[in-house]
């Protein structure tokens, strides 16, 4: 307690430091006066009484210096000394500091920026959502299939498990809405009443949903508006009690949401929530996803109860599936689970895709951190030399190996907080770059919400002390084993020392080479993966095509009839169009992400005990195939006279076909879904549905007119810029119906973009820094050639004046700076052969170990240190010997 | 010159300054080493580099305080005294320094062990 106490008046020793001074003075003034007194009255004469009082009193300013020293911290005062003496000697050479100062950023804002977009995808999965650890999604796993839960089965799971306290359902959708006059597109999520409670998110103005509204089916037409939705469509007023027209129903708003909140996915983000229970009210068509336990529509996520691990969450859930699988064993085919996975590798969202590129991401941002220490640690080093003399003259003054190791870190963690500070500052930039990398418009709601928050800035402070001390620690006990003697009498003796120096150097420079040839082979196999990506044949041609979207719900095409009547008449309107190659009419769009399945079950197959029939399909208009060039195996594709009142018609892909019917044609055959039967007239060749070069899965094609859909995307091949026949397709539509909101407008190339985002991201963000690092490392070995070669100039002006060619001196530099690249990239070479196969789940179409991408890194590698070693070599061999010989 | 006399060890002297204070009340810093010297029978010799750090270390930890005062021949001077808790260290270091000397003296005294 005293102690404490004692410690904290001793910090307050730091300040006032005149005044107290002033007071020892006087207080020991008072002391000397006392005692000559005493000495006077015990008979001494004046001057004998003063002489005996100061020696008695022993050194006046020893006794202040005592005083002083256990008034405040010694050691903090003379580590403040040393701080104050490092940022001059910083300041004296702005050049070294500047570049130590960038080269750190650049290490410590590659990882602030991975780190950003790790901490507000994987660390925040749920923006606005607080303890995301505590959360877990669930979901279904068929055979293949890792897909969302059905209601009745969430409502089971909700109410009988043990190990969660809430479980919350949510299912995407897209909607037409009305606020005041023009309809439009949102997105909204159909929620169970306890959406808003479970996730301890309270709206800003009015409520969340009451439990009574996950009652009465069609009973609480009421909805929460996003905070974003509020501000644009009412300009953050009066929206409670107001009314909003969804697919032409009347919602009452009871609530916004708070700012952030954008839903339960990480990267997607919606507009306005729904109670579930009003599901049925907005769906026209016979299927009744509430009732049906084969309907797996929803995104459940769950609140684990206190101490509950994911593990434990799983087993409980594991017991009560099998339970719900044996009661209804018909809605459950296939080999029927329940997965519960932590928010950050949820199946659902972004972070499926994001969580192992990112940790890739970090460990590539970590060498690239390596990298830039070995050059500050290299230009520390050469710098020591230069300080030589100033520290062996410190040491033969008395100051101690600790005081000069100190001293040298002081500067090296000077130097990384500055590069920590302004990597701060540029992350603050780079922090929204992860946005720019998602295509503008696609078929989900994307938006990553990215930010700097206070996570982001101790992360970043604690790796700059760590890069700090890791890069200054060498230099720092290299500088500090100066022998006195032996520097001053350098004049003498100048080699020895330093030539170990340059070994220290080369050593570092030839590790930056081995780290800049891993950070470019890994960049140059994502640009090759990207490449690759873009000339991939997903067995259809992406290129040249336009797609634009619209939704007839809820605008007046309440029977089915009237929509099949639309699609129709736009059918006929496009065909008509000028300037158009070919255009269809799809409800779905290749490679985007959007998956739709149903159970189709195939005339004559006996499926396996546990085997689904679940599979892939798609609405499709005439002319898709060949509008996406497509081609067809066998029979014919949809027509236009393939109508209600014609047969009812499908095309199975040819997965589809060799996999029920493998001795058979499949023209012909009959392919049955819940209500209808269709007569297959074509089998189309395997193409990408989902993902580029996946394996190829059975998937069925039927024509959007026999079927009851309200919203469908317009594709139109052009000859040149599919862009330019964007304005004949809204006219197109615009004649039919001038209301109708056209979304979404974008190329296919660009809405398949989002295929190779992760390969995108790591080839922007690694290339970068490969760029860099081959800079840096070329400035390394340039540093310690010229270097080494500046200290023999007086060697090679003695070869050359015993006559030997400018040519051998060349020859002599040039094998050095060689000697060491060839170590380098050595080194580099296995280190990346072995690293790189990390990379093969996120790499497209290139091996790991691709020999093009290593044979252009090297050739690139080697010629940049032939241009670094080439300027010492050249000047070594300009060397006078008079000039060289007279230096000494 | 005082060299020949021995300084006061490191450790007892806290002790010291703190039973003269409670013996004189408040004093000033050359008044205590007179009264130390003296109760030594001048065989201790204060040194001052010593006594007014350690009048500093006692005054942190809360056991002494000072203000400035008149001495008695009328000279300004700092006075030193006693806190409440200076008043519990000194019984507490007092035992102890008892239990310690009692100790020492039983190894000097080995004839005594039975």
């Amino acid at each position: 307690m005293n102690r404490l106490r004692g410690l904290l008046m001793r910090f307050g020793g730091l300040f006032g430091k005149k005044l107290r001074d002033q007071e020892l003075v006087a207080e020991l003034e008072s002391h000397l006066q006392m005692h000559i007194e005493d000495n006077l009255h015990a008979g001494m004469t004046p001057e004998q009484a003063r002489r005996q009082a100061l020696l008695k009193l022993g050194g006046l300013d020893q006794t202040k210096e005592n005083v002083r020293d256990r008034r405040g911290f010694p050691s903090l005062e003379s580590l403040l000394r040393d701080v104050r003496f490092s940022l001059r000697a910083l300041r004296e050479n702005p050049g070294f500091t500047t570049v130590a100062v960038f080269t750190l950023a650049l290490g410590i804002g590659a990882n602030s920026t991975i780190f950003s977009w790790i901490n507000s995808t994987i660390l925040n999965p749920i923006p606005g959502v607080k303890h995301a650890s505590d959360y877990a999604v669930l979901s279904t796993r068929a055979e293949r299939d890792q897909t969302t839960i059905s209601y009745r089965d969430y409502v089971d799971l909700r109410d009988r498990n043990h190990t969660f306290s809430n479980i919350v359902a949510a299912d995407p959708t897209p909607l037409s809405i009305k606020t005041k006059d023009k309809p439009e597109r949102a997105w909204g999520l159909w929620v169970s009443a306890n959406y808003f409670e479970a996730l301890g998110v309270r709206p800003i103005v009015g409520r969340g949903f009451l439990p009574s509204e996950d009652t009465q089916p069609g009973g609480a037409p009421v909805a929460v508006i996003s905070y974003e939705f509020w501000q644009t469509h009412f300009g953050g007023d009066r929206a409670i009690g107001q009314t909003i027209e969804i697919n032409r129903h009347a919602f009452e708003i009871v609530g916004v949401a708070p700012q952030g909140f954008v839903g339960t996915q990480t990267g997607l983000s919606y507009d306005l929530w729904i109670p579930v229970k009003m599901i049925g009210a907005l769906y026209e068509e016979a299927l009744n996803p509430l009732e049906k336990r084969d309907e797996n529509w929803f995104v459940c996520t769950g609140r684990l109860k206190p101490g509950v691990t994911v593990v434990q969450a799983q087993a409980d859930l594991n017991v009560l599936m099998r339970q719900i699988v044996v009661q209804f064993p018909d809605d459950h085919r296939g080999d029927f689970s329940v997965a519960v996975s932590p928010l950050w590798r949820a199946p659902f969202g972004a972070n499926f895709q994001l969580h192992g590129v990112l940790f890739l991401l970090l460990a590539i941002a970590g060498v690239v951190l390596l990298l830039a220490c070995a050059n500050v640690a290299n230009l520390l080093l050469v710098r020591s030399i230069g300080r030589a003399r100033e520290m062996a003259i410190r040491v033969s003054l008395g100051a101690t190996r600790w005081h000069l190791v100190r001293q040298s870190l002081i500067e090296s963690l000077i130097l990384s907080v500055c590069g920590g500070v302004v990597a701060m500052v540029f992350t603050l930039w780079t922090a929204g770059t992860l946005k720019s990398f998602l295509p503008p418009v696609g078929q989900v709601p994307l938006a990553i919400t990215t930010g700097v928050d206070r996570t982001v800035f101790l992360a970043t402070f604690i790796v700059s002390v760590l890069s700090g001390i890791i890069f200054g620690t060498l230099p720092a006990l290299r500088a500090s084993k100066q022998q006195p003697e032996g520097v001053l009498r350098e004049a003498t003796n100048r080699t020895v020392g330093s030539l170990r120096k340059a070994r220290l150097s080369s050593a570092l420079a030839a590790a930056q080479l081995a780290l800049s040839l891993l950070l470019l082979v890994c960049a140059g196999l994502f640009i090759r993966s990207v490449r690759m990506a873009g000339q991939f044949n997903p067995g259809f041609n992406p290129h040249h095509v336009l797609v634009d979207e619209y939704d007839l719900a809820g605008l007046g095409y309440n029977d089915n009839n009237s929509r099949v009547e639309f699609h129709r008449r736009l059918f006929d309107k496009l065909h008509e169009t000028s300037g158009i190659e070919s255009a269809t009419l799809s409800d779905w769009v290749p490679l985007s992400f959007q998956v739709q399945t149903q159970f189709i079950q195939p005339e004559g197959y006996v499926p396996q005990p546990h085997e689904s029939l679940v599979m892939r399909f798609a609405d499709i208009g005439p002319d898709f195939f060949r509008t996406l060039e497509m081609p067809l195996v066998a029979g014919r594709e949809f027509a236009a006279s393939d109508t209600f009142d014609s047969r009812l018609v499908a095309v199975v892909n040819a997965a589809f076909a060799d996999r029920y019917w493998p001795r058979a044609d499949a023209v012909g055959k009959q392919v049955r879904t819940k209500w209808r039967s269709f007569t297959v007239i074509g089998v189309a060749k395997n193409s990408d549905y989902d993902n580029l070069g996946e394996k190829p899965e059975p998937f069925v094609y039927f024509p959007l007119f026999q079927q009851y859909v309200h919203s469908a995307t317009i594709f139109v091949r052009a000859t040149v810029d599919p862009l330019a026949a964007a304005a004949s397709a809204q006219d197109a539509v615009h004649s039919l119906d001038a209301d109708l909101p056209l979304f979404n407008l974008s190329t296919l190339d660009s809405r398949m973009t989002l295929q190779s985002g992760i390969q995108r991201i790591a080839g922007a963000f690694v290339g970068g820094f490969g760029i860099v690092a081959l800079l840096l490392a070329g400035i390394g070995i340039y540093g310690v050639l010229a270097y080494t070669t500046r200290q023999r100039t007086q060697e090679i002006g003695v070869r050359m004046a015993f006559g030997a060619q400018p040519q051998s001196v060349l020859r002599l530099v040039l094998s050095q700076g060689l000697k060491l690249a060839i170590i380098g990239l050595a080194i580099g070479l296995v280190v990346s052969l072995v690293l790189t196969r990390a990379l093969s789940t996120v790499l497209f179409g290139v091996s790991p170990a691709d020999p093009l991408t290593f044979v252009v890194v090297i050739a690139v590698l080697f010629a940049a240190v032939l241009l670094a070693c080439w300027l010492p070599a050249w000047r070594a061999m300009r060397v006078d010997p008079m000039v060289a010989l007279r230096y000494e | 010159m005082s060299g020949d006399k021995p300084d006061v060890w490191q450790g007892t002297l806290a002790l010291m300054v703190l039973k003269t204070l409670e013996v004189l009340g408040p004093m000033h810093g050359y008044g205590i080493a007179r009264r130390i010297e003296q109760t030594s029978g001048d065989l201790l010799s204060v040194n001052y580099g010593t006594l007014y750090p350690a009048l500093l270390k006692l005054e942190q930890e809360g056991y002494i305080s000072s203000e400035w005062g008149v001495s008695d021949n009328n000279r300004k001077a700092k006075f030193y005294k006693l806190t409440r808790a200076g008043r519990k260290q000194v019984e507490k270091e007092t035992r102890e320094w008892e239990q310690t000397t009692a100790i020492i003296a039983r190894f000097l005294t080995p004839g005594e062990e039975s």
